[in-house]
């Protein structure tokens, strides 16, 4: 009876308060200081996702309880909450945010407030990449800031990636910008999970890379990780995903190649390998397709958990992450855990203390270049995949020479498992006087790295083989730091003066195992072979700094920076072990200009400038002494034994890497922020470059490290972003980033030109693939220029050559009836001229739809996968491709697919296989939907989305993938080279985000 | 606090600077003194030998130098496939990028700079002289080696004696053959000397093999380009030397010509080797690649790298010489094909089958750089091209390699045949053809006589013809690009 008396008062009052909740119209005006309208004003309903924006006049209307509040937001604006309390018209006025005026962002060794700023640095929000399945921080970085380029040239799961600020100024040193996290120099990008990052600051002009002196040429991307807070918050993310490789080569089906190769060995004179019965065959039931053997559709999942809280006093906040991506190639996959946490203490008013400790692991199998890939196109579509025995076909008599793509994929494991610990503390105190505070910090980073390798017996001429390489390297970094930090007056003066030590330490090994008698052990296992070798190494370099900056400001309105950075580094010898990097910026802000206010067009408007220099210890360490290398000789048939052979020659002389760059840049800000415009200009010129110079086969062979030559950078950045659409409550935010860049050799000191290579060409470079020559930008291909095939009425010229028209016509530069290297030339541009960004994120409510486009324009890949399956180079005996369906032959003579003679001579190095590699690419396309609070009764936050990566991509490139190549990320010299690299997926994610 | 901070600070400054950037070089191998012990002169000598092989990369335990012969009248490789930096060489228009001629060179200049540091210092090396005297010799063995591979396949090059890299290497001229011979006789005169009689170990030389060289290396000069005629009675006395003692070197023709090729990955030499490269799978870089799939046809899961001559295949004398050299039938189970009807429509060489017919290009088998029976061909060619003619040793030497090669109750010759010293001569050099069919020795023949058009021109038009008509230009190849590149006197 009770309970039916409660229920029915619950019902009447939930009637009750229906009726009082109905809605009604609210109609009002927003006005900002000045009294003015104030348009673009977000209008929400508290604790709903009903919301609406002002008009140009600053009006708005709106539908919403009588009971409910309404919240007003806007950029650089002091949002407020107003509740209805059953008013219909409602006047606020909105004042101006001096906490954005006071926004602090962070520089190298302090923080600066954001208006100050002099240099050219670029902030990315972690809001930008939110709504983005982001695994990595190169993904983070890839297309949103002008000047920084990202190429994913390894498309596998944990695959390397390419990342350039302002170019590459180095030949021979890493052009990897300095990744500093929380911090410690040197962090590996790799080991950053994006869901911990709070801040992104990336710095690109001297004036704010300067302070990092030798360590800073190639750009420096800060990275501070998120720190607890008051109170208890728990949140979980999770993604689930699967893949798809994005294009396949189209190879010519079985019939129809049995039919081509009876063609070319007619042609040459040799006997046919099929029979017209066997070609029907083929033709009925078709053959193997090895590149769908090869890839699969991938799969992944990432899941995250991040735990913050704390008092007044002390906040912690600790996050473990775990991924798991399986790979579009069979039997490759990458796996990550990482743990962070921190704790930060306010000890009293003056003494603050912080520890940041992470630890991570990844584990990299089979994710490699070549192998499968490559053999996938050499081995014939005739050749049946798997023998009567059930095992891969051993040998294939028709296509390829080398091994089963099939063994490559099962028969191998090439494991890669890296751990890393940093352990990072410090104290910060405020000195008496008032402004300065001294803060030191320790660092310990450990990387324990592992490479396992097995070589099964059916890969390895029946020598199976297993090796271990286990290094073991630690970096011990001490920065002591005094800040100085006042506003006298219209003066404000920022000054830092440091002292930092960083060393670096490796320790390793190799034990490597041949003729394993029981290859299913592979590598946990290795006493039980028939010979085994050992080998164990040992490194290490010191760099030792003293640096200081001063920042000066007045009335916020004319801004001063300079900086100084001197560092000593152990791998120079003595007379050239320190170098000094200065810098000086100046900055206007002509919006705090009264003509620049009158005009009331800017709500800010910033020009400034920078000059300064660093540096880059380019060589490796030891470069200056010549050191003896091990090597094996077999004296009988039974073993191996080890002596010595001279290494590469030492030079005493070397010296640091400079880099001197200008820079030019404008800030704008439009309507109250709703429009901003950056723009940038700059030049580079990196002096006393360190190269690897060639040393003559007759004498040793080899490389030298030496300074010569000069290289020059030179590009505009231009970025534009803001809210072009704001109507009801559909909001549309965009951000478009584009830089140009162009990059020269100046000189190279004595030399005309110099040749640098890859080594990824093997059995189709016969050389150097590109050339160092003054006036041309660094990776420049070198190789013959493709004329097509000699033409029938051209067979008198062919003849001078030893060709019969259909043969390859190569340009014959000389003119002296032989092609020889003496006819080499440039033949395209590995550098992209241009590379751009689009960012969009469309919000209605709670949905909000993400559409992130990418390009890279002006770049030419050397496409020797494409060369391998198409020339009878390398392992491929056969063409594969169905391009070669237009080869010449009488009826055909136009076609430049060389025709089947005697005389054929292919130079896979050349203008044919170079392809234009530029693409615009639909990077991201995502939706997501926050269920309101309301619903949760604002007691969690729910967040889920779906999302496609790479789901488009628009170029001319031939390949699968236009962005992936073969060469290590560090190096610019050599770049472009696409020989079976690992290739960018298409992914399609679905992801939840949980908050309490 | 403040007191602690301020002494932690001036405690960094203090203690920062001090050693802090000196080079750690803790493990590494560096200086001059390495090769003052007579362990470190030792394993700077096995560095010298890693010229010689490194498979892959550079020597002779890759098909390099067997396709950088290709030129001759023994060998040739597929019209199409993936040969054509085989064809270059067949057909001569070899490009200064071939990395197989280019693996010779590289590997000979690499074992030179090795056996230039031993050389140079092993005066200096403290140790047992008897033991130091051999690890010398065989450097200048190595020496001499490397450079006479290198001037007959490129006539005129620098002429390098330092160990040591420095600066004004970069700018040396080319030297002359008669230059780089004059270096070739001295450090094999060396090594006969320094060299004991019994080799250390399988892949190295003895006293024998020197001699066996430098009686090679004197035919050659007295042929092109140097024409130095008297050197025939040296190349005669010198290979008689090594005859006469060939107990003592350890050299003995083998009872059949089958046995030679036997190649038994479980034999580490055979008593005709004079020098071999040793190869053995479990090693770095130390396999042996120019036995199996190199030299085995497309139906047998072989390469097709290189198969025999026709007319070269028709002529050879029939005998249990020609069935050990040729493969004719191919097909690794029970159904074979003949020749006729391969895809390729040619024998091939049977010499390079690992026992067994094991399909593979990784094999614990030795290059062997000289047979025994070249030098008893040395002998017999020298001395009829020498003072006196041919004498009766020279008619042995002759026979023991023919008869060997034909069939039981073919005739020796005799001076009673008739031949003139001349013919006799020719008859050697074709008795070399046969024997070392396909063992990087004919080419170097046709050269030295001078006889590289007329063998090309009795080719089976059904073979590889050159692509221009061949000139004295095409007896050697162009100096590598990777070197011409960066030395502009070259």
């Amino acid at each position: 009876m009770k309970k039916t008396v409660k229920l029915w008062v619950l019902l009447l009052l939930l009637g009750q308060s229906y009726a009082f909740a109905q809605n009604a119209r609210v109609t009002g005006k927003v006005t900002g200081p000045d009294n003015q309208g104030l348009p673009g004003v977000n209008v929400q309903v508290s604790g709903t996702t009903t919301g609406t924006s002002s008009d140009a006049a600053g009006n708005f209307a709106i539908n919403a309880a009588s009971t409910a509040s309404l919240v007003f937001s806007n950029i650089g604006y002091v949002g407020q909450t107003v509740p209805i309390n059953g008013r219909s018209v409602i006047n606020i006025q909105m004042a101006e945010d001096q906490k954005t005026l006071s926004e602090v962002v962070v520089v190298g060794y302090g923080t600066q407030r954001k208006v100050d700023v002099t240099g050219a640095l670029t902030a990315i929000s972690t809001k930008e990449f939110a709504q983005q399945p982001i695994t990595r921080l190169d993904q983070v970085l890839q297309g949103r800031a002008a000047g920084v380029q990202v190429t994913q040239t390894n498309g596998a799961p944990g695959g390397d990636a390419r990342i350039r600020i302002r170019g590459a100024n180095s030949v021979l040193g890493s052009n990897n910008p300095l990744y500093v996290v929380d911090g410690f120099l040197g962090a590996d990008f790799n080991f950053v999970n994006p869901s911990d990052i709070e801040t992104i600051q990336i710095l690109k002009d001297a004036a704010s890379t300067s302070i990092y002196g030798s360590r800073g040429a190639n750009g420096v991307v800060i990275i501070t990780t998120k720190k607890g807070a008051k109170g208890l918050k728990v949140n979980y993310e999770g993604q689930f995903s699967t893949s798809e490789v994005i294009k396949k080569y189209d190879v010519l089906p079985a019939g129809e190649f049995a039919e081509i190769v009876n063609a070319r060995s007619t042609a040459v004179g040799t006997g046919l390998p099929f029979t017209s019965d066997q070609i029907a065959q083929f033709k009925q039931n078709g053959g193997t397709d090895w590149q769908s053997l090869v890839f699969r559709n991938g799969s992944g999942q990432q899941h995250q958990i991040t735990l913050s809280g704390g008092g007044d006093k002390t906040t912690f906040l600790v996050s473990g992450n775990y991924l798991n991506q399986n790979g579009i190639v069979n039997n490759s996959g990458f796996k990550r855990y990482n743990l962070r946490t921190n704790i930060n203490t306010q000890i009293n008013d003056k003494l603050s203390f912080r520890l940041n400790l992470w630890g991570t692991q990844s584990k990299n199998h089979n994710t490699l270049d070549g192998g499968a890939i490559v053999q996938a196109l050499a081995w014939a579509p005739t050749t049946p995949a798997y023998g009567a025995d059930g095992q891969p076909t051993f040998t294939d008599p028709i296509g390829s020479v080398y091994r089963n793509p099939l063994d490559y994929l099962y028969d191998q494991s090439v494991d890669a498992n890296r751990s890393g610990l940093n352990i990072n503390g410090g104290i910060n105190y405020k000195l008496p006087i008032k402004g300065l505070s001294v803060d030191l910090q320790y660092a310990v980073n450990y990387l324990n790295a592992q490479n396992l390798n097995l070589n099964g017996k059916r890969l390895s001429n029946n020598v199976p083989t297993a090796s271990r390489y286990s290094s073991e390297q630690l970096t011990l970094q001490n920065t002591n730091n005094l800040n100085y930090d006042v506003k006298i007056g219209d003066h404000s003066i920022n000054a830092v003066a440091v002292l930092e030590t960083q060393q670096f330490t490796d320790r390793n090994f190799t034990a490597s195992a041949s003729g394993l008698r029981f290859p299913q052990l592979g590598y946990d296992n290795l006493g039980l072979n028939t010979a085994a070798t050992v080998a164990s190494g040992y490194q290490k370099w010191t760099i030792f700094s003293l640096l200081g900056r001063v920042n000066y400001g007045y009335k916020d309105k004319y801004l001063v920076t300079a900086a100084v950075r001197r560092d000593g580094s152990s791998k120079f010898a003595t007379g050239n072990k320190y170098s000094v990097f200065p810098s000086v910026a100046v900055g206007w802000r002509l919006s705090e200009e009264e003509f620049i206010k009158k005009l009331n067009v800017f709500s800010n408007l910033k020009l400034r400038g920078s000059w300064g220099m660093t540096g880059s210890q380019a060589a490796p360490a030891y470069s200056t002494i010549s050191t003896y290398g091990t090597a094996q000789v077999a004296y009988n048939n039974s073993a191996a034994t080890a002596g010595v052979i001279l290494g590469n020659p030492g030079n005493p002389d070397l010296k640091w890497e400079t880099t001197k760059q200008v820079d030019v840049g404008l800030e704008a800000e439009f309507l109250n922020g709703r429009l901003h415009i950056e723009a940038d200009y700059f030049k580079k010129n990196t002096s006393d470059l360190l190269l690897n110079v060639a040393i003559p086969s007759y004498a040793g062979g080899g490389t030298q490290n030496r300074n010569v030559g000069e290289i020059e950078n030179k590009g505009f950045e231009f970025s534009i972003g803001g809210t072009p659409l704001i109507s009801g409550s559909f909001r549309w935010e965009t951000n478009l980033n584009f830089s140009t860049l162009q990059n020269k050799v100046l000189n190279l000191g004595n030399y005309p030109r110099l040749g640098t290579g890859t080594g990824v060409g093997g059995g189709m470079s016969t050389t150097n693939e590109f050339m160092l020559i003054p006036g041309e930008p660094l990776g420049s291909y070198w190789g013959l220029n493709y004329l097509g095939t000699w033409k029938p009425g051209e067979a008198d010229a062919a003849a001078k050559q030893g060709r019969v028209p259909g043969d390859p016509h190569y340009q014959d530069l000389n003119g002296d009836n032989t092609i020889t290297t003496d006819d080499f030339q440039i033949i395209g541009r590995a550098f992209p001229k241009a590379t751009g960004g689009w960012n969009n994120t469309f919000s209605y409510k709670g949905l909000t739809l993400n559409v992130f486009f990418n390009g890279v324009f002006g770049v030419d890949k050397l496409n020797y996968t494409r060369a391998a399956a198409m020339s009878g180079a390398g392992d491929a005996r056969q063409f594969i491709l169905s391009e070669i369906r237009d080869y010449n032959r009488p009826g055909n003579e136009s076609s430049n697919v060389p025709a089947f003679t005697k005389t054929y001579q292919p130079f896979t190095q050349s203008s044919r296989f170079i392809e234009d590699g530029s693409f615009i690419r639909l990077k991201n396309v995502s939706l997501s939907y926050n269920v309101p609070t309301s619903f949760l009764k604002n007691k969690a936050n729910i967040r889920v989305f779906a999302s496609a990566t790479n789901l488009l991509t628009i170029t001319k490139y031939k390949g699968p993938d236009p962005e992936s190549a073969r060469v290590g990320s560090g190096t610019d010299s050599a770049i472009g080279i696409d020989y079976g690299s690992y290739p960018n997926a298409k992914q399609y994610t679905l992801g939840i985000n949980l908050g309490f | 606090m403040k007191k602690l901070l301020i002494i932690g600070m001036a405690a960094m400054l203090t203690a920062g600077c001090k050693g802090y950037l000196e080079e750690d070089t803790t493990g590494l191998l560096y200086g001059g003194n390495v090769l003052s012990t007579q362990d470190g002169l030792e394993s700077a000598l096995t560095g010298a030998y890693r010229g010689l092989g490194n498979q892959w990369t550079y020597g002779f335990l890759h098909p390099s130098a067997n396709a950088a012969v290709l030129g001759a009248d023994d060998v040739t490789t597929h019209p199409a496939s993936n040969k054509a930096d085989w064809r270059e060489f067949d057909q001569f228009n070899v490009s200064t990028t071939n990395q197989r001629s280019g693996a010779v060179y590289n590997g000979c200049y690499k074992a030179i700079q090795g056996a230039n540091n031993v050389i140079n210092n092993y005066a200096k090396t403290v140790g047992t002289k008897a033991t130091i005297d051999i690890i010398a010799g065989e450097a200048f063995f190595i020496r001499g080696f490397s450079y006479y591979w290198l001037t007959r396949f490129y006539g005129n090059i620098p002429l390098v004696t330092a160990g040591e890299y420095s600066a004004d290497l970069l700018t040396i001229k080319k030297s002359t053959p008669a230059e780089v011979y004059a270096l070739i006789v001295e450090d094999l005169k060396k090594a006969e000397t320094m060299l004991p009689n019994a080799r250390r170990d399988p892949g190295r030389p003895n006293a024998g093999s020197a001699k066996a060289f430098l009686a090679d290396v004197y035919l050659t000069m007295a042929g092109w380009p140097l024409k130095q005629t008297d050197k025939y009675d040296l190349a005669a006395a010198k290979a008689k030397e090594v005859i006469d003692n060939r107990a003592t070197y350890g050299f003995a023709l083998m009872p059949t010509f089958a046995e030679v090729f036997a190649n038994d990955p479980a034999v580490a030499i055979i008593p005709e080797s004079v020098f071999q490269i040793n190869g053995f799978t479990g090693g770095s870089g130390t396999a042996n690649a120019t036995y199996g799939n190199t030299t085995m046809p497309g139906e047998e899961g072989g390469w097709d790298d290189m198969f025999a001559e026709l007319n070269f295949f028709k002529n050879f004398p029939a005998g249990p010489r020609k069935n050990a050299t040729f493969r004719t039938a191919f097909g690794l189970g029970a159904t074979t094909i003949p020749w006729q009807q391969s895809l390729t429509k040619h024998p091939y060489y049977q010499k390079w089958y690992i026992k067994g017919n094991i399909v593979t290009s990784s094999i614990s088998l030795p290059t062997v750089m000289m047979r025994y029976p070249h030098v008893l061909t040395v002998y017999a060619e020298a001395k009829a091209r020498g003072t006196g003619g041919p004498d009766q040793a020279a008619y042995d030497a002759l026979n023991a390699v023919r008869s060997r090669g034909l069939s039981s109750g073919a005739k020796a010759l005799t001076p009673g045949d008739g031949l003139t010293a001349a013919q006799f001569a020719d008859a050697v050099v074709q008795e070399r053809a046969w024997e070392f069919a396909c063992e990087r020795t004919r080419w170097f023949d046709l050269v030295r006589l001078e006889q590289v058009e007329a063998a090309n021109a009795a080719k089976s038009p059904e073979d590889l013809q050159p692509i221009k008509p061949i000139t004295k230009a095409n007896y050697w190849f162009t100096l590598p690009y990777t070197d011409t590149s960066i030395n502009p006197n070259l």
